[in-house]
C-alpha cells in the first residue's frame, strides 16, 4: 500500500486551469466514493482550495499505474469528460501510459512537456503539461507535510492552510474514506505542523504591506481597540490596510475621497462614516492613524499644516502611512513629535524582512519535516497493516 | 560559614546583575527578537541572594537596614528589582530587564566600596520606628523612579528606531511605546508619592543630640526638596502642558543620573545624616 499525490497548486498553473479542476464541498464525498469503488484507491482525501487542487489517496496499485488512473480521474471529474479525449489526444494533461521510473525521483514525477498548448472547453488556458504533479512515498508524505505547514503555500508559511487540510481530512473522515494509512499521515502531518510552529520562525511577522502597518501601528499604540482610522483617497492597498487594522480592534474608520459616494460606499462596508474630502483635516484631531492614498500630484499634507492640528490633539501619537505614489505626505512631517510617518517602501521593507526570516527557516523546517517522515515510515513499516479494500472493508495486511 | 556575611551574598547578587548586564548587551545586539526569559532568571537569582543578604544585614543589627550608604543603596537596588520582577510578569514588558541591569549593576558597584559601610558602633546611628518608615519609603521611591528611568530609556531606544524606520523596531518583542509611556508615568508617580511620604517622615523625626543644623538648611532636605520639585514639575508638565513624550522620557533619564551622581555628595554633606 502505497500513499500517493496527484495535484495542480499556484507553482504552476494559473488560476483559469486551477478553477477547472476545482472541487466544491458538496462533491467531495461523491469524488471521494468514486475513488474507491473504482478500486484506485483504498483510502483518498481531496483537498481543494484556491491555490491547488490534489487528491491523497492510498493506493494498493503501482504508482505509475495509479497516477494515470488518478489523472484520468481528475480530467473526468474537472467536467472536461465530453473532452476527454480531445485532452488526451493533446497530450498535455496526461502521462505517457508508461511513465517513466522518475515518478520515484525525489521531487517527483511530472508529465512530459507537449511543446505547446491547448484550450480547455474553449477556455484560452495553455497548458504545458507541467500543471500536474506526482508523489508517491517518501516524496508523497514529505509533500503532505510541506503543504500542511505552509512551505507549500503562496505565502510562505501562512496557517489557513492548515485549516483547510484539517477540513478536507476530516471530510473525507467522516464519510469513511480514510484509514490506518491515511489517517496516520495526516495525524502527523498535523502535529509536525503544529511542532515546526512552536520551534521555528516559519510563521513569524507580517509578508503583507496591510500587514506590515497592522503590526507598525501595535509598536505604537498599547491597543488598536479605540483607535480611530482616517483611510484619505480609496486605494485598493489603502482599503486593504484599514480593513487589517479594523479585523485587528479599530474602533471607527472614516473615509475622505475625492468621489463622495465611492467614499460612502467604502465607509458603509467598513461600518464606519464619510467625510468629504476637503474636510479630511478637520477629522486629524480625533483620529489615530491616518492611510493616504490619493493621487495628487503635490503634498496633500506638510509640516506646516500638521504642527497646529498636532498641538490640539495634545501631542498623542499619530501614525501617518502614505501609500500613495507620488507621495502625499512631506517626508519632513516625520520630525514633529509624535508623529510617525511610513511610506510604501519603509513597509514593503518590514514584510521583505519577514519574508526573508521566514525563508532562512526553510531548512530548519525541512530537516523537521524529514526527521518526521523517516519516522512515520518507519512506524508503518514496523506495524501490521490493516488497510482498507476497494470496498471499505478492513483486511489485515500481509506483513511480509 | 560565619565568615560569608551579608556583604558576600550581595556581591553574588552584583556578579549575576554583572551577568545580567553583559547578556542585556546580547540582547540589545540581537534587536529584542528572542524572548527574555533568561535575563529575568538571572535578575530573579539576583534578587533572592540580595534579599538574603539585606535579611542578613536586618537581622544582624535588628533594624530595617537602612543606616549607612551601603545599606541605603543596597535598599534602592532592591526597590527596583522587586518592581522589576513584578512588572516583567507581562512578558512583553520582560525586557525591561535589559535596561534595569546596567542601572541595578552600578548602584551594587557603588554600594560595595568599603568607606561606604562603616562599621556600626553599639547601636545603630538611626532607630525607631518613623526612621525606618523615613528611609525605606525614599529608597524605595529612588528604586521607582530608577525603574522610571529604564523604561523611559526603552521608550526612547524605541522611538528612535521607529523614528527612523529602523527594521529592528518592527521586529523586535518590545513593547508599544504608549505602554512604555503609561508605565514611566506610573512609576515616577508611585516613586513621587513614597517620596513624598517619606520626606514628610523625616520632618519629624527627632535631630541628633550633636547636631544644631535645623531641618530646612541641611543639605540633604534641600537636595531632596530640590528632587522632589524636579519630579514634581515633569509631572506637571506632562499632564498639564502636555509635554512632549520624548521630553518626559529624557526628563526622567536625567533626573535619575543627577539623582545617583548627587545621591553620595549630599549625604556626606549633611550633619542630620552623617552626624
Amino acid at each position: 500500500m502505497n500513499v500517493v499525490v496527484i495535484g495542480l497548486s499556484h507553482h504552476l498553473s494559473p488560476v483559469e486551469l486551477r478553477e477547472r479542476f476545482a472541487f466544491t464541498e458538496a462533491r467531495i464525498p461523491a469524488a471521494l466514493k468514486s475513488l474507491r469503488e473504482s478500486g484506485l484507491a483504498s483510502e483518498a482525501v481531496i483537498l481543494s482550495t484556491c491555490n491547488r487542487v490534489e487528491i491523497y489517496a492510498a493506493t494498493a496499485l503501482e504508482p505509475a499505474t495509479a497516477f494515470t488512473e488518478l489523472k484520468e480521474f481528475l480530467v473526468q471529474s474537472s467536467g472536461l469528460a465530453g473532452n476527454c479525449d480531445g485532452v488526451l489526444a493533446c497530450g498535455s494533461l496526461l502521462p505517457p501510459s508508461n511513465p517513466t521510473p522518475e515518478s520515484k525521483a525525489p521531487e517527483g514525477w511530472r508529465s512530459p512537456k507537449p511543446g505547446g498548448s491547448s484550450q480547455v472547453l474553449g477556455q484560452d488556458v495553455p497548458l504545458s503539461g507541467d500543471e500536474l504533479y506526482t508523489f508517491a512515498e517518501p516524496q508523497s508524505l514529505h509533500h503532505l507535510f510541506k503543504v500542511a505547514c505552509g512551505l507549500d503555500s503562496m505565502v510562505l508559511g501562512e496557517t489557513e492552510i492548515m485549516g483547510q487540510l484539517k477540513q478536507a481530512y476530516a471530510l473525507a473522515q467522516q464519510h469513511g474514506h480514510t484509514g490506518a494509512r491515511l489517517n496516520k499521515a495526516f495525524q502527523r502531518a498535523f502535529h509536525a505542523a503544529k511542532h515546526i510552529r512552536t520551534h521555528t520562525n516559519i510563521q513569524r511577522g507580517s509578508v503583507s504591506v496591510a500587514s506590515a502597518a497592522v503590526e507598525l501601528a501595535e509598536k505604537i499604540f498599547s491597543s488598536l481597540n479605540d483607535r480611530d482610522v482616517l483611510v484619505i483617497g480609496a486605494g485598493e492597498m489603502s482599503e486593504k490596510t484599514a480593513r487589517a487594522l479594523l479585523s485587528r480592534g479599530a474602533r471607527t474608520i472614516i473615509v475622505a475621497g475625492r468621489s463622495f459616494e465611492r467614499a460612502q460606499t467604502l465607509a458603509k462596508e467598513f461600518g464606519g462614516r464619510a467625510v468629504q474630502f476637503d474636510d479630511w483635516a478637520m477629522e486629524f484631531e480625533k483620529v489615530d492613524i491616518a492611510i493616504s492614498s490619493t493621487s495628487a500630484p503635490h503634498h496633500i499634507l506638510d509640516r506646516a499644516k500638521l504642527e497646529p492640528l498636532m498641538k490640539a490633539r495634545k501631542q498623542r501619537p499619530l501614525l501617518l502611512i502614505d501609500i500613495a505614489v507620488p507621495r502625499d505626505i512631506d517626508p519632513a512631517v516625520n520630525f514633529v513629535e509624535n508623529v510617525y510617518l511610513y511610506n510604501i517602501d519603509d513597509l514593503q521593507a518590514v514584510a521583505d524582512d519577514y519574508l526573508k526570516q521566514r525563508k532562512d527557516e526553510i531548512a530548519r523546517c525541512e530537516a523537521i519535516i524529514a526527521e518526521k517522515v523517516t519516522a512515520l515510515l518507519k512506524l508503518t513499516d514496523s506495524q501490521p497493516r490493516m488497510d482498507t479494500d476497494g470496498h471499505g472493508y478492513k483486511t489485515q495486511a500481509d506483513p511480509a | 560559614m560565619a565568615w560569608f556575611t551579608d556583604r558576600h551574598f550581595f556581591l553574588l547578587a552584583v556578579a549575576v546583575y554583572g551577568l545580567s548586564t553583559v547578556y542585556s548587551v546580547f540582547l540589545w545586539r540581537k534587536g529584542f527578537r528572542k524572548d527574555d526569559h533568561v535575563n529575568y532568571l538571572l535578575l530573579l537569582a539576583a534578587f533572592v541572594l540580595h534579599t538574603v543578604a539585606m535579611v542578613r544585614r536586618g537581622f544582624s543589627i535588628n533594624h530595617c537596614p537602612v543606616n549607612n550608604l551601603f545599606e541605603a543603596a543596597m535598599f534602592i537596588a532592591w526597590g527596583a528589582v522587586i518592581a522589576y520582577l513584578v512588572i516583567g510578569l507581562l512578558p512583553r514588558l520582560r525586557f525591561l530587564g535589559a535596561f534595569v541591569a546596567p542601572v541595578l549593576f552600578a548602584i551594587g558597584v557603588f554600594a560595595l566600596m568599603p568607606e561606604l559601610d562603616p562599621p556600626h558602633g553599639p547601636k545603630p546611628q538611626f532607630t525607631g520606628a518613623l526612621t525606618s518608615l523615613h528611609a525605606a519609603t525614599i529608597l524605595l521611591a529612588y528604586g521607582a523612579f530608577g525603574l522610571a528611568a529604564a523604561a523611559a530609556g526603552m521608550f526612547l531606544t524605541e522611538q528612535h528606531d521607529l523614528k527612523f524606520h529602523k527594521l529592528r523596531a518592527v521586529l523586535s518583542l518590545l513593547p508599544p511605546i504608549q505602554r512604555l509611556e503609561i508605565i514611566t508615568v506610573r512609576l515616577v508617580l508611585a516613586g513621587f508619592i513614597l517620596f513624598t511620604i517619606g520626606l514628610e517622615a523625616g520632618h519629624y523625626l527627632p535631630h541628633p543630640n550633636d547636631v544644631s543644623v535645623s531641618y530646612w538648611s541641611d543639605p540633604k532636605v534641600i537636595w531632596s526638596i530640590f528632587m522632589w520639585l524636579v519630579y514634581l514639575g515633569l509631572l506637571v508638565s506632562r499632564r498639564i502642558f502636555s509635554q512632549s513624550s520624548r521630553r518626559f522620557a529624557y526628563g526622567i533619564v536625567a533626573a535619575f543620573v543627577f539623582l545617583l551622581l548627587t545621591f553620595w555628595g549630599t549625604n556626606l554633606l549633611s550633619p542630620l545624616h552623617h552626624p
